[in-house]
C-alpha cells in the first residue's frame, strides 16, 4: 500500500503544551486515511473486483428464483410466496431468505456494492479529467532519455543528416499520418505526436454515462409511476390514476390464435384515453405497440374474462350496469373464474363465478352463479344461477347476465428517468464505441547530434497491445522510408 | 425455402467437419516443422512465431477456403430460413444455435484474415460445430410469432448483434486457452503467449461494444413490449453478468499483476458466462416465464 500513516513531525515541549482541541497528529491520520480512501476509490483493482463480485451476486440472481417486485413489501404476500416456493428449497427456505437470497437486487450488500462502483465511478473520472486536459492541451514533449530505453515500443535509428532534417521528415510522416506534432529544442530536440487525442473524453463519457442510468433509474423508481395491473372491462370506462380526470375507456379486447397451433398471435386492447369525458387519444393497443399519452405510456400486459351485468334495486333504480372482471378465482378448489364488487351505499356484496368447463354441473357454459352477501354478511343471502339475458331476483335486487366479455389487463408507466436512462446508453454505446474505433496514439521522439550524423530514438506506450502489426510497426516504416527516400532536388 | 435452408446446414457442418480436420493436419503439419527445426532443419518461422514446415502453408490456405465455404453456406441457410419465416432467427433455440455458430465462423474467419493465426481454428470450427450438432437434436418446426415476439426489426439487429459479439468472445476464449495451455516462451509452435494475449484483447475490443448495444436493444425492446426496460429478468441478469466480468477483463489488461494468466482466465470464464448467458433458458426455464402474458 503506498499511503502509509506518516509520522508526525516532532514538536517542542512548549508548543504542544499550548494545544488541546485537534493534535496535529490526528489531521494528519484523518488527512492519510482520506487520501487512502481516494486511492481506493481511483483503484482500477478495487474496479474490477467489485465488478466481479457484482457479477457473482447477478449469477446467483439469475439460477434463485427471486420475488417479485413489490411482493417482498407485503409480509402476508411474502409469506405466501415463500410458502409455494417452500416444496423446491425445503428447510433451506428460511436461511436463503434469511440471507436475502430471493430478493438479491433489493438486498443490503447489493445496494452497498453497485454505490461503491458508482461513487469508484465519479472518483475516477475527477481523477482522470486533468490528464486528459493536460494530454489535449499541453501534453508533455519532453519525458527524459529513460523513456526511450523502457517504453514498451522503442526504436532507434542513426540518420545520415543533420538534426533539423530529420526533425522536418519525421514531422512529416506523422502530419502524413494526420498526427497533431509539437516540438522542442534544448541542444536535443524533443518530439511528440499525437492523434485522437480527444478519446480520453470519450472514455469519460462511456465512464459517467453509467452514472447516468443508475440516475435515470433511480429518478424513475423515486418519482415515477408505475401500475403494473390496470384492470378495465370492455364496455367501462377506468381513472388512470396518471392524472387528475384523467380515464381509459375500453371499447374492445380481441385475443386471436393461429389455427395451425393454437399459439396466441395477437392481443389487442382497442382503447380511447378520456379527460374530462373528453377524447384525447385513441388507439388500439398491442404487445409492442403502447400507447403514450403526456409522458404516461400503456402496454398491453394480460387479459380475461368478464361479465355485463345489470343490478336494479327494490325501487327499479338501476344501481350497477357494467362490465365486471372476473380476474379472482373461487376459493374452494373449483377453480371457477370470480369477480366481487360492492354495491355502492348498500354494503351488499356480490360475488360471480363462470363455468369451469363443460364438465362443469353446477355453472354450465354460458351460465353464471351470482351469490348475494347482504350487508357484506358471512352467509350467502342468495344465490342463482343466471342465464345470459334473463332477469331473476336475487334477495331485493332484479339482476341480469347481460352477456360475456373480455377484460384487459394494462400496464401503466411514467418514468420520468428514461430519457436519461436512454442518453446513458447512448454515450455508453458511442463512447466506448470510439475509444476502440479510434485508439489514442501518443509518440515521443527525440534527436540527437552525434558528428555529422544524428541519433533518432522513438517510443511509444502502448500499454494494451504491442505484438501485432501495431501502429507504432507502420509508423517506424515509414519513418525509415521518408529517412533514407532521396531529398528533394 | 424450409428444406433448402436444412440442406444448406447440413452442408455448412459438413464443410466445418472438413475444415476443422485441415486445420489439424496444419497444425500437426506446424508443430513437426518445430521439431524438424529443433533438430536443426531448414524451416520458416512466421514474424509471429507459428513455424511452418514446406507444405504446412498449402494444407492452411486449403482449409481456409474450406472454413470459408462453411461460413457462407451457413449464411445462407439461415438466409433461406429467414425468408421462409419472414423474420431473422430469433424465434427458438434452433433458429438462434445457427446463428451463433455462423457468429463463430464469421468472427473467426475476420481474425484469421486480420491476424493469420490459424491455430485458433482449432478451438472456434469445433465450437461452431457444436452449436450446428446441438441445432440438430432440438425442434425446429416454424411457428407464427407469439405477440410478444412481433418486432422484428428491433429482434433481428437484437440478434444479430448479440452473435457478433458471442463470437468475437469465443475468439477470445480460444486465444486464453491456448495462452493458458503454454508455459512462458511458448510450446508446441503455437503463436507466441504475447500474440494471444492481444488477439483475445482485439476479439474483446470487437465484442465488447456489440455486446453493449445488445443489451441496449434488449432494454429497448422490453421497454416497447412490457413498459420496463430492466426487469432483473434472468436472461437480462445473465448477460449483465457477462458484460461486467468483459468490463473487468479491459481493465485487467491495464492494470499491473492483472495482465497475462489472469486476464486468460477473465476470458475464459466470461465465454461460461456467454454460454450461461445463451443455455440460460435452459436451467432458468420455469422460474421466469418470458410471455408479459399469463
Ligand atoms: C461498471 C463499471 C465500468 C465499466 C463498464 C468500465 C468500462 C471500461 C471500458 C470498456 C474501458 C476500455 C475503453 C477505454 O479505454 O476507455 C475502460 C477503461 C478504463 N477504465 Fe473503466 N469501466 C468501469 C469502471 C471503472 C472504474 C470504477 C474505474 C476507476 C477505478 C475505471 C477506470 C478506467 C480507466 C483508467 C480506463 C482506461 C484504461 C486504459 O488505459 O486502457 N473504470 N473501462
Amino acid at each position: 500500500m503506498a499511503h502509509e500513516v506518516r509520522t508526525p513531525p516532532l514538536q517542542s515541549a512548549t508548543v504542544a503544551a499550548g494545544q488541546s482541541v485537534v493534535s496535529p497528529s490526528l489531521m494528519d491520520r484523518v488527512d492519510a486515511a482520506l487520501e487512502g480512501l481516494w486511492h481506493l476509490l481511483t483503484s482500477m483493482r478495487v474496479a474490477m473486483v467489485l465488478m466481479i463480485v457484482l457479477a457473482a451476486l447477478c449469477v446467483i440472481g439469475s439460477l434463485v428464483i427471486q420475488i417479485p417486485t413489490g411482493t417482498g413489501d407485503d409480509p402476508l404476500a411474502k409469506s405466501q410466496w415463500l410458502d409455494g416456493i417452500r416444496p423446491r428449497f425445503g428447510g433451506w427456505t428460511t436461511v436463503m431468505d434469511a440471507l436475502g437470497l430471493f430478493d438479491i437486487f433489493n438486498s443490503v450488500v447489493f445496494r452497498v456494492l453497485v454505490a461503491a462502483l458508482t461513487i469508484s465511478l465519479i472518483a475516477c473520472s475527477v481523477h482522470r479529467i486533468p490528464g486528459a486536459l493536460r494530454t489535449a492541451t499541453k501534453p508533455r514533449v519532453d519525458v527524459g532519455p529513460g523513456f526511450f530505453e523502457h517504453a514498451p515500443q522503442r526504436e532507434q535509428i542513426v540518420v545520415h543528416g543533420t538534426a533539423a532534417d530529420t526533425l522536418a521528415t519525421v514531422r512529416s510522416v506523422l502530419k502524413k499520418r494526420r498526427y497533431r506534432v509539437l516540438a522542442e529544442d534544448d541542444g536535443t530536440i524533443h518530439l511528440y505526436g499525437d492523434r485522437y487525442r480527444f478519446m480520453a473524453f470519450a472514455s469519460l463519457a462511456g465512464h459517467i454515462s453509467l452514472v447516468l442510468i443508475l440516475l435515470g433509474a433511480i429518478i424513475g423508481t423515486s418519482f415515477g409511476f408505475k401500475n403494473q395491473y390496470f384492470v378495465v372491462p370492455e364496455g367501462s370506462t377506468v381513472l388512470t390514476g396518471t392524472e387528475d380526470g384523467l380515464s381509459l375507456k375500453l371499447i374492445d379486447f380481441t385475443d386471436s390464435y393461429n389455427v395451425t397451433n393454437g399459439a396466441p398471435s395477437d392481443y389487442t386492447s382497442q382503447v380511447v384515453l378520456l379527460k374530462n369525458g373528453q377524447q384525447v387519444a385513441a388507439q388500439t393497443i398491442r404487445v409492442n405497440e403502447p400507447l403514450s399519452y403526456d409522458g404516461a405510456t400503456y402496454y398491453q400486459r394480460a387479459f380475461g374474462p368478464a361479465v355485463v351485468m345489470t343490478i336494479k334495486d327494490a325501487a327499479g333504480k338501476t344501481v350497477y350496469s357494467e362490465g365486471m372482471p372476473l380476474d379472482g378465482s373461487s376459493t374452494d378448489g373449483s377453480n371457477r373464474s370470480a369477480g366481487s364488487l360492492t354495491l355502492p351505499g348498500t354494503g351488499d356484496l356480490i360475488n360471480v363465478f363462470a363455468t369451469n368447463g363443460t364438465s362443469d354441473t353446477t355453472i354450465q357454459p354460458g351460465q353464471v352463479q351470482v351469490i348475494l352477501y347482504a350487508g357484506g354478511a358471512n352467509t350467502a343471502t342468495d344465490a342463482k344461477v343466471f342465464d345470459q339475458g334473463k332477469a331473476q331476483a336475487l334477495g331485493s335486487y332484479s339482476v341480469t347476465f347481460d352477456r360475456e366479455a373480455k377484460y384487459t389487463v394494462l400496464s401503466i408507466s411514467k418514468d420520468p428517468g428514461q430519457l436519461l436512462v436512454w442518453l446513458g446508453a447512448l454515450l455508453l454505446f458511442g463512447g466506448f464505441t470510439l475509444v476502440f474505433l479510434l485508439p489514442q496514439r501518443r509518440v515521443w521522439a527525440r534527436i540527437s547530434t552525434r558528428g555529422a550524423m544524428s541519433v533518432l530514438s522513438v517510443a511509444s506506450l502502448g500499454r494494451r497491445d504491442v505484438a501485432l502489426g501495431t501502429d507504432f510497426e507502420d509508423l517506424i516504416t515509414d519513418i525509415r522510408a521518408a529517412l533514407q527516400a532521396p531529398a528533394p532536388a | 425455402m424450409e428444406k433448402l435452408s436444412w440442406y444448406f446446414v447440413i452442408a455448412s457442418m459438413l464443410w466445418t467437419a472438413i475444415a476443422t480436420a485441415l486445420y489439424l493436419v496444419y497444425a500437426l503439419s506446424g508443430l513437426r516443422a518445430t521439431r524438424m527445426r529443433t533438430a536443426g532443419m531448414e524451416t520458416t518461422t512466421s514474424s509471429l512465431g507459428f513455424a511452418s514446415g514446406p507444405r504446412t502453408a498449402a494444407i492452411g490456405s486449403y482449409a481456409s477456403i474450406v472454413g470459408w465455404l462453411a461460413t457462407a453456406t451457413l449464411f445462407f441457410a439461415l438466409l433461406f430460413r429467414a425468408i421462409a419465416t419472414g423474420h431473422g432467427p430469433f424465434q427458438n433455440m434452433y433458429e438462434f444455435s445457427l446463428a451463433f455458430a455462423l457468429g463463430v465462423l464469421v468472427s473467426y474467419m475476420y481474425f484469421e484474415r486480420k491476424y493469420h493465426q490459424r491455430v485458433l481454428a482449432l478451438i472456434a470450427m469445433p465450437v461452431a460445430l457444436v452449436m450446428m450438432l446441438y441445432a440438430w437434436t432440438i425442434p425446429s418446426t416454424i411457428e407464427p410469432l407469439v405477440p410478444a415476439l412481433q418486432n422484428n426489426l428491433l429482434l433481428t439487429v437484437h440478434v444479430a448483434v448479440a452473435i457478433i459479439a458471442y463470437g468475437s468472445f469465443a475468439i477470445a476464449f480460444g486465444a486464453a486457452l491456448l495462452y493458458s495451455i503454454q508455459p512462458e516462451g511458448g510450446r508446441w509452435g503455437l503463436p507466441k503467449p504475447q500474440v494471444l494475449d492481444e488477439i483475445g484483447y482485439r476479439a474483446v475490443v470487437v465484442g465488447y461494444p456489440f455486446l453493449t448495444l445488445t443489451i441496449i436493444l434488449g432494454a429497448v425492446w422490453a421497454n416497447t413490449a412490457w413498459g420496463t426496460y430492466w426487469s432483473w429478468d434472468p436472461k437480462e441478469t445473465a448477460s449483465l453478468v457477462t458484460w461486467l466480468i468483459y468490463g473487468a477483463y479491459l481493465h485487467a489488461r491495464v492494470v499491473r499483476g492483472w495482465r497475462g494468466q489472469r486476464a486468460a482466465w477473465l476470458l475464459i470464464l466470461g465465454f461460461a458466462a456467454v454460454l450461461f448467458t445463451y443455455f440460460g433458458n435452459l436451467f432458468f426455464g420455469g422460474l421466469h416465464s418470458y410471455s408479459g402474458l399469463q
